[in-house]
């Protein structure tokens, strides 16, 4: 990847590169004069971070950091902001969730100094391909008072991200940049301009007056928030050509106009077209403040106006209000958000937004025939394949799964109790599907240790929760307190994978700064030690060969012993299971691969039915490993009664 | 061989007169969908076209469906395509095809691409031969089943499913292999530049 990074800082001026979005909003930020960029890894926006971490040193930014959670991450670019830097901060929608306290404050905050900017890229999820929840991050913006930019293609996602430094320097107010998925990780042709060497104010203004949250100067500042900076920020939004009329003198035959903005722009291009119905259309780069003398005007031209955006009707009940206030006349159309029903709805609250959605509604609207038949096709069903996402082969979580299970089946027996699982966001998630099931409650990032309290403090059952090294660092510690202090009876299993393994193995405060390329300059965290001085009960189990006795036998029994000791205690217990994440492991050290003993396998399916690994199924009555996909690992071989799978035993792992 | 080669006017025309030409691309997490999607849209961006590809997936990295779109012609597009519109499937595990059949243009001209791998491991109802070729044979007058087995017994490597299929459909396309093995050393180096460029010249050399 190095090299593709690199390619981002080294594009000449005038020249054009294939761009993912992420990566021209890097291009766009050096562009700026960005000094500082700091970070949590969240699908879809972490690229932005990697390509940062990259480029670093080389670019000449003054700091990039991938933080310990996105409100430090905004903390620690709030305070450079202040100083004088132009400063980036990167999250995915439910990140800002966990930032938003820090925001408020930062988003009233007005630094004097000549330099300071501040941009915050937020990139949404529709469709929750790799989150909790399906989030709009957008009513966010009504809540902090800030502006905000939403880019439709890779090329406005570099030019956006240069005008959100722009007002943000010029207003003195952070500027949220909003992506979405289909935006920030599509790939196109991307012109590039100048590179500007970043600068930081030499001499700088720390006033408390403007900088320290507090009655004595805030509620000043939030007059100037709002009556100030918000409204020379709708001045800029009513004159910016990121707000703009297309195809203005186009006409239909049903007195239509639409407005829209970010990736259903493109979409909305792509229905008309199939329709061959021409249409102006406002064009909404600029979604807060909104252009209302625009919007106005636009209205006023049309008998009916179609709103189209994905997810929430934020700009629709905007509109709305716009409408009503102004007196216009105009039939404003879209997910008709105050009545809540379905049938009324001509695009969907809930779900990705795609051309043929937008074309279906344009049908209603028009009662247009359209030249194919999208009911007909859509309404056309195979046998697919549903494939469950799977741990990648030799993953450390598939044996945690399987040793849990073991221990879990004996402790049930023993106790006659009910035993509840609490699952946390990582890779671990997918032991909340069968063959393992582990998971009875589940919500965000950190959540995991105090959802096991709510029930066990309620409850004589087990309760166990499951949470990465990852997300443990990130959210997780402040719950863990929260169980040691309240003596909470419950069972926490913290996956040590030494990574945040799922958006890629970027690094975390307990990762081996050996091992990934800023580790010269970090400090690692002992886990086990800072788990040891909160006093708390707490057990170690490494993943290592020469330890007498198999690996998940010790694990299973571990997990069985300390369950018991929790009920019996009364008392919360910790097991720190340390076991690298396979992606990071496989890149340092060569595996040997298993293969399948034909003579000795009686096919009894454990390895395949009870053990879950993608490289393992059966094919002739017999287990077969998959010689493409085995990675190594060996837990296989461990966990076969009758020695039926062999390879390297000579390796360490 | 020859009958599939089409002439530059063709394909001047298909991508001006229709904005663009339309690839969906299926398959399975890891399978290396997305640096195919960066090396064939990365040849078209040096020819001079207008390139958008864009992805569909959450967990797919750890075996889950894939889907993926590339578009290019003269003017930017959406990135992704309305229903009934493909020009051409391409699916780099067989039953995966029967997920974005959706994209078929109903006229039955979307060129099906389907690789022969089967990944069926853990999966109870996999769709049998008979069923898959009823389905495809209603949608399409141009089936291409593309042996990729073979070259991969061959290789013994499984991850150069797509860039055989790069290579079979090169002769679709209005790009000449300069462009796409430039691409292709920028993307791989050392004995995986070698392998990959051999999964291409046998791709390219199918029936």
């Amino acid at each position: 990847m190095r090299m593709e990074y690199l390619k981002i800082l080294k594009g000449k001026s005038g020249g054009e590169l294939f761009l993912l979005g992420n990566a021209a909003i890097a291009r766009g930020a050096l562009e700026s004069g960005i000094n500082v960029y700091t970070y949590y890894p969240g699908t879809p926006s972490s690229e932005v971070g990697e390509i940062f971490t990259i480029l670093f040193k080389e670019a000449g930014l003054n700091w990039v950091e991938s933080s310990v959670n996105e409100k430090i991450a905004i903390e620690v670019a709030g305070a450079a902001y202040a100083r004088g830097a132009k400063a980036m901060v990167g999250m995915k929608n439910v990140g800002l969730n966990v930032a938003s306290d820090a925001f408020f404050a930062l988003a009233t905050t007005h630094p004097k100094n000549k330099n300071s900017a501040i941009v915050v890229l937020v990139a949404d999820d529709p469709q929750q391909y790799s989150s909790a929840v399906e989030m709009d991050s957008r009513y966010y913006l009504k809540l902090l008072k800030i502006p905000a930019l939403e880019p439709s293609n890779p090329q406005e996602c570099l030019d956006y991200t240069k005008s959100a430094f722009e007002i943000s320097r010029e207003l003195k107010i952070p500027v949220i940049l909003r992506l979405v998925t289909m935006v920030a990780h599509a790939r196109s042709n991307v012109k590039l301009g100048e590179i500007i060497q970043p600068e930081i104010d030499e001499s700088f203004d720390l006033s408390p007056e403007v900088n320290v949250a507090s009655r004595l100067y805030f509620l000043d500042l939030k007059q100037d928030q709002i009556y100030n900076r918000m409204n020379r920020a709708l001045i800029i939004s009513e004159n910016s050509s990121l707000n703009r009329v297309e195809f203005e003198n186009e006409s239909n035959n049903f007195n239509l106009g639409i407005i829209t903005s970010g990736v259903s722009y493109s979409y909305v291009i792509e229905a008309l077209e199939f329709f061959n119905i021409k249409a102006p259309i406002l064009k909404l780069g600029f979604i807060n403040p909104l252009p209302e003398r625009r919007i106005v005007a636009f209205l006023k031209q049309f008998k009916k106006v179609f709103v189209v955006e994905e997810n929430d009707a934020y700009i629709e009940t905007e509109v709305l209000a716009i409408a009503q206030k102004n007196c216009v006349q105009t039939k404003i159309l879209g997910k008709d958000p105050f009545s809540y029903s379905k049938e009324s709805s001509l695009l969907n609250f809930v779900g990705e937004l795609n051309p043929t959605e937008i074309a279906l509604a344009l049908m209603k609207i028009t009662n247009l025939t359209p030249k194919i038949n999208l009911n007909q096709i859509k309404d056309k069903r195979y046998e697919t394949v549903r494939r469950r996402p799977v741990l990648c082969p030799g993953c450390p979580y598939g044996t945690i799964g399987y040793a849990l299970k073991k221990a879990v089946k004996k402790l049930k027996s023993d106790l006659g109790k009910e035993i509840y699982f609490y699952q946390d966001i990582g890779c671990y998630t997918l032991l909340s599907f069968p063959p393992y099931s582990f998971a009875n409650v589940k919500y965000c990032m950190g959540s995991s240790i105090a959802l096991a309290q709510g029930v066990a403090h309620t409850d004589d059952s087990l309760n166990i929760a499951i949470i990465g090294d990852g997300t443990f660092f990130h959210s997780g510690i402040p719950a863990l307190l929260n169980g040691i202090h309240n003596k909470a009876p419950i069972l926490v299993l913290i996956l040590d994978n030494g990574w945040i393994g799922m958006t890629g193995q970027q690094h975390h405060p307990g990762s081996d700064p050996r091992y990934y390329q800023e580790g010269s300059f970090k400090k690692q965290i002992d886990l086990g030690k800072f788990l040891q001085g909160t006093g708390a009960n707490i057990s170690i189990i490494k993943h290592q060969k020469r330890i007498e006795g198999k690996y998940s036998d010790r694990l299973s029994d571990l997990i069985y012993e300390k369950g018991h000791s929790v009920l019996e205690k009364r008392d919360i217990h910790v097991i720190v299971i340390e076991d690298e994440c396979t992606q990071k492991y496989i890149q340092r050290n060569t595996l040997e691969v298993r293969y399948i003993d034909g003579g000795q396998c009686t096919n009894c399916g454990i390895c395949y039915t009870q053990f879950y690994c993608p490289a393992l199924n059966e094919k002739d009555d017999r287990a077969q490993i998959n010689s493409n996909e085995c990675l190594g690992c060996g837990i296989c071989e461990e966990i076969c009664p009758n020695n039926a799978i062999l390879g390297g035993d000579n390796n360490e792992y | 061989m020859k009958k599939y080669v089409q002439t530059m006017q063709y394909w001047e025309e298909i991508t001006t007169n229709t904005n663009n030409y339309i690839i969906v691309i299926t398959g399975l997490g890891g399978q290396g969908l997305i640096r195919f999607l960066r090396i064939l849209g990365s040849s078209l961006v040096k020819k001079g076209y207008k390139v958008i590809t864009s992805e569909k997936h959450g967990l797919s990295q750890r075996g889950g469906n894939v889907t993926c779109f590339l578009r290019f012609g003269e003017k930017m597009v959406a990135p992704i395509p309305i229903i009934g519109s493909a020009d051409m499937i391409i699916a780099t595990e067989k039953a995966c095809i029967l997920d974005v059949l959706e994209y078929a243009k109903l006229d039955r001209s979307s060129k099906l691409i389907v690789a022969t791998y089967e990944k069926k491991s853990q999966i109870n109802d996999y769709p049998s031969e008979e069923y898959l070729l009823k389905v495809l044979n209603e949608i399409s007058d141009y089936i291409n089943f593309i042996p990729v087995m073979e070259i991969v017994a061959k290789f013994t490597n499984l991850k150069i499913i797509n860039t055989i299929i790069l290579g079979y459909i090169l002769r679709f396309l209005p790009i000449s292999e300069e462009f796409i093995n430039e691409s292709i050393n920028q993307h791989f180096a050392g004995d995986l530049l070698v392998l990959n460029q051999k999964a291409f010249e046998e791709g390219r050399d199918l029936k």
